[in-house]
């Protein structure tokens, strides 16, 4: 029997709740139209404009489901969410740079976010509006001293590839090697500094409340800071050049020190497609399983023998080319977790044993709390649980299991990852390097999913660790 | 006969722009080295290696060196502008953007200079200063150029909001503009760009609105 629904009539919108509603978007779109982006002032005050539209809907949809039925709460509350989505999203391609970094960051977080603002988020990973071609020449010079048409035998304005932070251009070297120049936007480390100190205020009521700790901020800030100094991401890509060699299955490319500075950063260029592309030629059933070996081979390779993580971990950074390689495009967020973090990763990973075990307390305080510390009751069910729901199913410890290989297709255990995870967060007992573990474990299982892969899980994961 | 008349006026000519152009040069190494207000003529007359009254000759004030290297600026950026094909397709906020650009990288090696005749042209009186003939002469030469480009824009519908007015406050803004370059310290001038870019889309999304 359909639940009995309160209504006030088709298409009757209470007055009140329609002008709170209106109200605030009005402000939101009229502080958004006055003030530029490039100003502190101006920044935060287009992200009070953003948030005084999206709170505006989202007051409107609350005053208005009191009046609505359970059918048409669900609808508008859907509306609402995907109306906020488009919002955020568009003021955040305007902003550029670290709050759109940021966005990108709660995009994947999918506990936290409701599934249709996730949706527009999500096009901040491949959306990015890139720079015009005088403005990407007039960067170039302004960081290298020379003009693309002095440093290249040829080089392409228009970009084919969008970055949060900057784009990639197209050039062929003097020697006739095909290259990628990465150009960075201007201005953004002044800008990161300002989106933080907006952040770090609207934030506080989550700070308040533990959600979200000053540690995660700090620690979000300065990977997103370190992602703007392309000097770094050369050494990246060198540390990653040496440390993948025993990978034959993964390119990663050469950087061409003479031609990049902080701002440019000029590498080989990779061969392979992005994932779309590649699905889009509906590979065998062979080749996805092959790939998504192969990636959760180098994710775990990383983890393990590097204790380094390519933590960017959206599917445009990785191309996949016919003969299952992998190339690794961007190594901006990088990881370093050190011995002790990955030791007791190894001790719990592929646990035999009962999960309310003392062994199993004393490796899960030593992940979560470190030595000494003390989790909190409920966080400590929340761990259980997910080891319990998740990594037992994705990984099964017991070495008969280990012929029959884990099919990713089923979008189940990606669901179980999420809440687990959200619940996690929920909990208080989210760490900062747990944050960025997570943060590449979901790119990695999500990749998983949408390439259909059956792997054999437990089998790599143990060869690594006895390897290790 | 005449063939040998022309010659040696050509040749003349070339001679008299060489000198020109060799004064000027002078003078802005010294602009920048010692200031506009400390270099006297004898000292550009000196470094130029022709006699004090050759420079009187072709200019009769240091203002009339600044002018005619600012005229340079202007002349160098719109045959920039034009000569780039690819331009021609681009938004007005490109064109625009590289105009300003083109500008900017003209006068990025004489930045002490262009501070210095930012207050000149402050002075009453100065040859520089809005309301002298030679430099609204250049300034309408200027504005006409960015007239052609907003009208570009309004032909093919890119512009709805653009009037009479627009170069003008294009104009103001440019100043604005450059006093800000002058002041940016961050590293190739990251802020001027960042600034260029951004502000000029949102000027050109306000002419767009009905």
């Amino acid at each position: 029997m359909p639940a009995k629904t309160k209504t006030t009539g088709s298409g009757v919108r209470p007055l009140a709740p329609a002008a709170a509603g209106l109200a605030g978007q009005a402000v939101g779109s009229m502080l958004q139209r006055l003030f530029p982006t490039t100003s502190a002032t101006g920044r935060a005050l287009r992200l009070a404009g953003l948030t005084a539209g999206v709170t505006g809907s989202y007051v409107g949809y609350m005053a208005q489901r009191l009046f609505l039925g359970e059918e048409g709460r669900d609808r508008k509350r859907r509306a609402t969410h995907a109306k906020a989505g488009r919002q955020i999203r568009d003021e955040l391609q305007l902003l550029r740079g670290p709050v759109m970094k940021f966005g990108q960051t709660l995009s994947l977080h999918t506990d936290i976010v409701p599934e249709e603002v996730l949706a527009e988020l999500t096009k901040l990973q491949m959306e990015a509006p890139g720079m015009h071609p005088s403005l990407a020449v007039a960067q170039f010079k302004a960081s290298l001293g020379r003009s693309p048409d002095d440093v290249f035998k040829s080089f392409d304005p228009e970009p084919f590839a969008a970055a949060s932070l900057g784009q990639v251009h197209c050039a062929v070297m003097h020697d006739g090697t095909r290259v990628a120049v990465k150009i960075q936007y201007p201005g953004i480390r002044a800008a990161i500094e300002n989106d933080f100190r907006w952040i770090r205020n609207m934030s506080l009521p989550a700070q308040a409340s533990g959600h979200l700790s000053k540690a995660m901020l700090d620690e979000m800030e300065s990977q997103i800071l370190a992602e703007t100094d392309y000097v770094r991401e050369a050494d990246h890509i060198e540390f990653f050049r040496a440390g993948l060699k025993p990978l034959e299955f993964v390119v990663v490319p050469e950087v061409c020190r003479d031609y990049s500075t902080d701002r440019i950063l000029t590498m080989s260029v990779v061969p392979g497609q992005h994932l779309d592309a590649f699905l889009a030629k509906r590979p065998s059933q062979r080749l996805r399983d092959l790939v998504g070996s192969r990636l959760l081979e180098l994710f775990h390779f990383q983890m393990l023998s590097l204790e380094t993580l390519h933590a960017d971990p959206h599917w445009g950074n990785y191309l996949f080319d016919d003969d299952g390689t992998i190339g690794l495009i961007d190594f901006g967020c990088v990881k370093r977790f050190g011995l002790d973090f990955v030791r007791s990763l190894c001790k719990g990973f592929l646990y035999p044993g009962r999960f309310d075990s003392p062994e199993f307390k004393g490796i899960v305080q030593g992940q979560f709390r470190g030595p000494g510390g003390t989790l909190p009751a409920g966080a400590w069910r929340v761990i259980t649980d997910f080891a319990e729901r998740f990594y037992r199913k994705v990984y099964p410890p017991d070495p008969k299991d280990a012929a029959r290989p884990f099919d990713f297709s089923d979008a189940g255990f990606l669901r179980d990852y999420l809440r687990a995870a959200g619940n996690l967060t929920r909990a208080k007992a989210s760490t900062p390097q747990y944050i960025f573990h997570s943060r590449a474990e979901v790119g990695l299982y999500t990749t998983l999913h949408r390439l259909k892969a059956r792997v054999h899980t437990s089998a790599i994961v143990r060869r690594l660790m006895a390897a290790a | 006969m005449s063939r040998i008349l022309s010659k040696s006026t050509g040749r003349r000519a070339l001679k008299k722009e060489t000198t020109r152009s060799r004064i000027v040069a002078a003078a802005l190494a010294l602009f920048q080295v010692k200031g506009f207000e400390a270099t006297t003529t004898k000292a550009i007359a000196r470094k130029a290696r022709v006699a004090e009254g050759t420079v009187f000759n072709y200019f009769p004030t240091k203002e009339d060196i600044a002018l005619h290297f600012l005229e340079q600026e202007v002349e160098h950026a719109m045959a920039k502008v034009r000569a780039n094909p690819r331009l021609r397709k681009a938004p007005i906020e490109e064109k625009l953007f590289a105009l300003v650009q083109t500008q900017l990288e003209f006068l990025a090696p004489h930045e002490r200079f262009i501070g210095a005749a930012f207050v000149q042209a402050l002075k009453p009186g100065s040859k520089l200063g809005i309301f002298s003939p030679s430099a609204q002469e250049l300034q309408y030469r200027y504005l006409a150029f960015v007239q052609e480009l907003i009208d570009d824009a309004v032909r093919c519908g890119e512009l709805t909001a653009a009037g009479w007015w627009t170069p003008h406050v294009f104009w103001v803004y440019y100043l604005g503009l450059l006093l800000y370059w002058l002041h940016d310290a961050s590293p190739g001038k990251q802020q001027t760009l960042a600034f260029l870019d951004r502000s000029l889309k949102i000027g050109v999304a306000v002419l767009r609105q009905k």
